[in-house]
């Protein structure tokens, strides 16, 4: 009798469910279609399933694209700068966060950071751009990892700092009486505290790394050096006829490794953000 | 005493040489270069031309129409994503089964990169083999031209933008209403409130973090947007859709025009300052206030 | 466990820095070029060249913005990334005087006559008459493209006047069809779709003295029947202006002879463009010259090497197999080859219209005028200001940009 009731109540909502799924999922489907026809289809048989199927544009693209070596470079920048951001932004933020530190001009400094946050990107790029042709590093990746460095760094920190304020600080006083060093405490007391929001916070930064665009447009000339979202752009291109199949190819392997994030990490992100959103 | 004194520093230092050297000497040339008429491939060397590309600046239609445009767009762009996102969460969470894997195929827009969001629509959007515009001829409609049309253009570029973002908006509300502790739902009910107003006492002020944490990150992400237009309509039609990064890209970066994208670089981050005072003030308090206890 | 980890991490980013750094040694050339069909008839040839100078060659195709873009930053630069740029020729002037290219003739690559004079002419700075900086590698030149049997279903022989191409839009969208399909994206496309019919009814950009003339009696005219077009006809980008002109949903449009190459059933084909505006005018020139042109960075580390593929892939040899995978000729030779010829049909067309074609205006602030007349011509068709207060704004912003 109950669950009829349930059941029958609860039939308007699955509707509205079935809407947001598929208004979010059709997109994803849709580019899977364009990747798996032939180019042909592509443009005369229009239909919602696939009128053919054919792997060509999946291994086109890495033999005729090399989209491998985008694939490389991402990651290594990904990997990079991230490993840089977090292990100094952490630092950073600890120290600012946590009141037995007393910093100067932690206010300044503060807001410094928050500044770097919300200015737009574009007024940096193009000096930084020359400055780094200024010291000859624009052959090689350095001014694309800095540049990833610059984005996240902010995030990281201004993330962070409301998990490290929240760290009680009798915990910290009490490792401190036990002879521990200001390291030993950091590292070995305070950082497992706040594990669910150094997960979280990798995870978003690396998105943001996985996707940015803006900077690669601008500091990468190199073929050898193209990141993801550049190769990918560039495959798609006005005034010649654009191939759909392999754009749509490259599209489903730019979104594989932040897909795998979501199944498997996504536990992470949600404690890490919960935690965060209920102290901010 | 002096130990730790030495261990704050350290631990600071990475982070204050790498901001100075990517945040301090990029801000302070381009105010430099806002004033001069620096152009990437002159062969002489750039001339002081004082306020006049501050003047040419605000003064041109085009970059008007990108401040409305920019204003607009974010706008819009933050109430529908906070309000769509808050209403997923609610529904969501009132599931009592497949949340888990409900939750995971709903972010998946926000987790791919902008510019394949904006490649996907492409193909969508396109006039003849687009699926939308054949979607549409089923019932009788003549193809619409999305990206070309002054009518459309803005609102797609729009609709696409709440696409990939209401579920990342859906995330962060889900995740606070996960933390909303049940026992205030519990005594509300046994006080007798119904759900309209217990989702206004009591749910609503327990996610207002993570409510105005979405506001936030939203509001600084569309402020800046550039990837979506750039590739889908570059700014056109009739510049409807032209931002303010779109424009400083083409003048500086694509017409080489340093000196006066610079200018138009730092009438935007001025923009910006005036719409985070407020915020950061709050970053700060909230900082400050914490250390104090 | 997370210091190994670091370890790690700190190797792999050595390791990354120096194959970046290693990874270019003098036995590859990188050419930044216009994605597309310009890519894949290089790639087709390029194994020859490889083999003979023991050499990579890595060719990287980006969409027109981009490539602009990127060559532009690389150039002060000083080991550039690319050996060899393509350049779209209304750029000529801007990356000639900004030191982009080095002067070809100390290279020791010259221009023989077998390249088309208005194509060769593109390649000098000043114009016509100055040192030679790039080679001809694609010889676009833009033409009427229209269905054929759809003009013949409804006795049209192909329009001489853009008052007859208004007839038989109106016409044929009284059918159903779409009477003729502009290209009208801000910027770059719309002007060069525009500049044609502005051309046909006397109009011009400059005067002699490079003051601004698009607020020209005639100029007005060529804006109205271009809006009139519009309203019979669509607005479509490339890819749809190629297959709804050739499965006939559409009838008439310009275009460009790299989007298309017609096989023998085509229906769709090219013609001179109608270079006149009304029935009895004067006819004007209104073939635009849109080569892509290739030379050597001034900053590329192997210039000797560069220069020799650039004479490699210009030779008339290597364009007449790149023409069997999309390439469009620049030597006379090439399009007067009879078995080439004999094959595709639009080649004495489409060498005429070379010799025929007119550039668009020299100056290196070419691409500020295109932004500043693209925006003006797009607020026009999309009705948000009138033609004539477009057209005169339009007028007045290029003027200020040409101080």
């Amino acid at each position: 009798m109950n669950s009829t009731r349930m059941s029958l109540k609860l039939h308007p909502k699955h509707g509205l469910l079935v809407v947001v799924l598929v208004a979010t999922l059709f997109p994803i489907y849709w580019m899977v279609n364009m990747a798996l026809q032939r180019s042909e289809d592509v443009f005369k048989n229009v239909s919602l399933l696939p009128s053919s199927i054919t792997f060509e544009h999946m291994i086109s693209i890495f033999t005729t694209e090399n989209y491998l070596l985008p694939l490389f470079n991402s990651f290594i920048i990904t990997a990079i700068s991230l490993t840089i951001v977090m292990v100094c932004g952490l630092s950073s933020a600890y120290v600012l966060g946590r009141r037995s530190f007393s910093i100067a001009y932690n206010k300044s400094l503060l807001i410094w950071i928050l500044l770097v946050r919300v200015l737009p990107p574009i007024t940096f790029a193009l000096p930084l751009y020359i400055l780094m042709n200024e010291l000859g590093l624009l052959n090689t990746k350095i001014p694309i990892i800095l540049a990833h460095i610059l984005v996240n760094l902010p995030l990281v920190i201004w993330f962070m700092l409301a998990f490290f304020t929240s760290v009680p600080n009798e915990i910290e006083e009490s490792a401190r009486v036990d002879g521990a060093s200001e390291f030993t405490i950091y590292y070995k007391v305070v950082l497992p505290l706040v594990l669910p929001g150094i997960a979280a916070v990798t995870i978003l930064s690396f998105m943001a790394s996985w996707n940015e665009y803006l900077y690669s447009v601008i500091f990468i000339q190199s073929p050898s050096d193209f990141t993801i979202p550049l190769k990918l752009a560039t495959l798609n291109s006005e005034q010649e006829l654009t191939e759909w199949g392999k754009v749509a190819s490259g599209g489903i392997i730019s979104m594989l490794p932040v897909l795998i994030i979501a199944m498997f990490m996504q536990k992470h992100l949600m404690n890490g953000l919960t935690a965060g959103a209920v102290k901010e | 005493m002096h130990s730790k004194r030495r261990f704050q520093w350290i631990m600071l230092a990475p982070v204050l040489i790498l901001l100075t050297g990517l945040t301090v000497f990029p801000i302070v040339y381009t105010i430099v270069n806002s004033f001069t008429d620096y152009y990437y491939l002159a062969s002489e060397a750039k001339q002081y031309v004082g306020l006049s590309n501050y003047m040419k600046v605000v003064k041109d239609e085009v970059f008007q129409q990108a401040v409305w445009n920019t204003t607009r767009f974010m706008l819009l762009a933050v109430a529908i994503e906070t309000i769509v996102g808050l209403a997923i969460a609610v529904l969501v969470e009132s599931m009592k089964r497949g949340v888990k894997i409900l939750r995971v195929s709903i972010l998946i827009p926000s987790l791919l990169p902008p510019v394949t969001v904006a490649l996907i629509w492409q193909m969508m959007l396109s006039n003849h083999n687009g699926i939308i515009n054949h979607m549409l001829s089923w019932f009788g409609f003549d193809p619409f031209n999305f990206l070309m049309d002054i009518r459309i253009a803005f609102y797609a570029i729009l609709f696409i933008d709440v696409w990939q973002w209401t579920p990342f908006a859906f995330l962060l509300i889900y995740a606070a209403l996960q933390a909303v502790p049940k026992s205030q739902y519990e005594a509300a009910k046994v006080d007798g409130a119904n759900s309209m107003s217990i989702f206004r006492h009591i749910t609503v002020p327990n996610i207002m973090p993570a409510l105005l944490f979405v506001i936030l990150l939203r509001t600084i992400d569309t402020f800046r947007l550039f990837d979506k237009v750039n590739i889908l309509t570059g700014g056109g039609p009739a510049n409807s859709t032209t931002t303010i990064t779109q424009y400083i890209y083409r003048q500086g970066v694509y017409n080489l025009q340093i000196g006066y994208g610079s200018a138009a670089a730092i009438v935007m981050a001025g923009l910006v300052l005036v719409f985070s005072v407020f915020y950061i003030k709050r970053s700060i308090g909230g900082a400050q206030d914490e250390l104090r206890h | 466990m997370k210091k190994r980890f670091a370890i790690l991490l700190s190797l792999v980013m050595m390791v990354s820095i120096f194959t970046a750094c290693s990874a270019k040694g003098p036995d590859r050339l990188v050419i930044a070029a216009r994605g597309g069909s310009h890519v894949t008839a290089m790639e087709a040839v390029k194994e020859a060249f490889e083999k003979e100078h023991k050499v990579k060659v890595e060719i990287i195709g980006l969409e027109a913005a981009d490539l602009k873009q990127k060559v532009s930053l690389d150039a002060k630069n000083k080991q550039g990334a690319y050996d060899l740029i393509m350049a779209d020729d209304p750029w000529m002037p801007e990356f000639s005087e900004g030191g982009i290219f080095a002067n070809l003739s100390k290279l020791g690559v010259e221009a023989d006559d077998d390249f088309e004079e208005s194509s060769i002419a593109l390649g000098k700075n000043p114009y016509a008459t100055g040192d030679l900086y790039a080679l001809p590698f694609s010889g676009n030149v833009q033409l009427f493209f229209y269905n054929k049997q759809l003009l013949e279903s409804h006795n049209y022989d192909v329009p001489k006047s853009w008052e007859e191409v208004l007839t038989i839009a109106k016409d044929l969208h009284a059918d159903g069809a779409s009477g003729y399909v502009i290209r009208g994206q801000q910027g770059n496309p719309i002007v060069s779709d525009f500049l044609p019919i502005l051309w046909a009814y006397g109009g011009q950009v400059f005067d002699d003295a490079w003051k601004a003339q698009v607020n020209s009696e005639p100029a007005k005219q060529a804006l109205n029947t271009y809006i009139q077009l519009l309203a019979v006809g669509s607005n479509y980008e490339t890819t749809d202006i190629v297959s709804s002109v050739s499965e006939g949903r559409a009838a008439m449009a310009l275009g460009w002879p790299s989007w298309f190459i017609k096989g023998e059933d085509a229906s769709a084909d090219y013609a001179p463009i109608p270079a006149k505006g009304t029935a009895n005018a004067e006819t004007a020139a209104t073939g635009m010259i849109g080569n892509w042109m290739m030379g050597v960075t001034a900053n590329a580390k192997n210039p000797e090497l560069a220069a020799k593929f650039l004479t490699f892939i210009t030779s008339s040899e290597t364009q007449k197999k790149m023409v069997e995978h999309g390439g469009v000729p620049t030597r006379k030779s090439v399009y007067l080859d009879k078995e080439l010829s004999a094959k595709y049909k639009h080649f004495p067309t489409q060498l005429e219209a070379l010799q025929n074609s007119v550039a668009r205006p020299r100056t290196p602030k070419w691409s500020r005028v295109e932004e500043a007349l693209g925006s003006e011509l797009s607020a026009a068709i999309a009705g948000t200001k009138s033609v004539e207060k477009a057209l005169s704004d339009a007028n007045q912003a290029i003027d200020q940009i040409m101080q």
